[in-house]
């Protein structure tokens, strides 16, 4: 659709904004995804994350989601911006927001998206402990 | 002819390179020339199973048999992690 967007910036992101930007006369529900960064993960304490894009292929592997998303659920507009760089625990590392007359097919879209973009999109997440790092690998 | 590969997250780490150039024959496809990056770069293989690491061509996920072209973008990455 039109007013689809998919984004990657090294900025910190506002969810509200992001949501609001799919927003259409004909909808009546957005779902949106505010995905973070967390502190304990296994039990091991995160300090901070870094995140890293093959961001050309990452566009491309965006934009085919969206398109897959739009054939297979009754929705009318998608956001996606994913940040990178440095990211502290607890600022927000994706926003997926997913508009549609009716709710259902909004929250069923918007889990799709994260699943599938986890394990398609190139991007890749370094848990930064305070005695290590380690680049995470997805389970693709 | 030559080519241009690209590393990322663990296998910029692992061949402390962000990008490579190689050289490789007319007609080699996808698979031939993974091969051919990992006898390169062997910490890649020494820490990872051949089969846990993906290959795109041009910003496309490859399935091994496409024919690789002088100039062709390639590059070379472990399962991604975003989200």
């Amino acid at each position: 659709m039109e007013q689809d967007f998919y984004e990657i910036t090294n900025d910190p992101l506002d969810v509200g904004e992001i949501a609001r930007r799919i927003i259409l006369p004909e909808c009546g529900a957005t779902v949106t995804l505010d995905g973070y960064v967390r502190k304990f993960t296994k039990g091991r304490e995160t300090e901070h994350l870094v995140y890293e894009a093959y961001e050309p292929m990452a566009l491309k592997e965006m934009e085919k989601l969206i398109q897959r998303a739009q054939e297979n659920f009754e929705i009318t507009n998608i956001g996606i911006v994913h940040r990178i760089g440095r990211l502290e625990i607890g600022e927000t590392s994706v926003v997926i927001s997913v508009a549609s007359p009716h709710r259902r097919a909004a929250f069923e879209a918007c889990e799709w998206l994260i699943k599938e973009l986890k394990s398609t999109v190139p991007i890749w997440k370094k848990e930064v402990y305070a005695d290590g790092e380690v680049w995470v690998e997805g389970e693709a | 002819m030559k080519v241009k590969v690209l590393f990322f997250g663990a296998t910029a780490d692992l061949t402390r390179k962000r990008q490579a150039e190689i050289e490789i024959t007319e007609d080699a496809v996808a698979a031939n020339v993974l091969e051919q990056i990992f006898a390169e770069f062997p910490s890649l293989v020494k820490h990872h199973d051949k089969k846990s690491l993906l290959f795109s061509i041009n910003q496309e996920y490859s399935s091994g048999d496409e024919k690789i072209k002088e100039g062709d973008e390639l590059a070379i990455f472990t399962a991604v992690s975003g989200g």
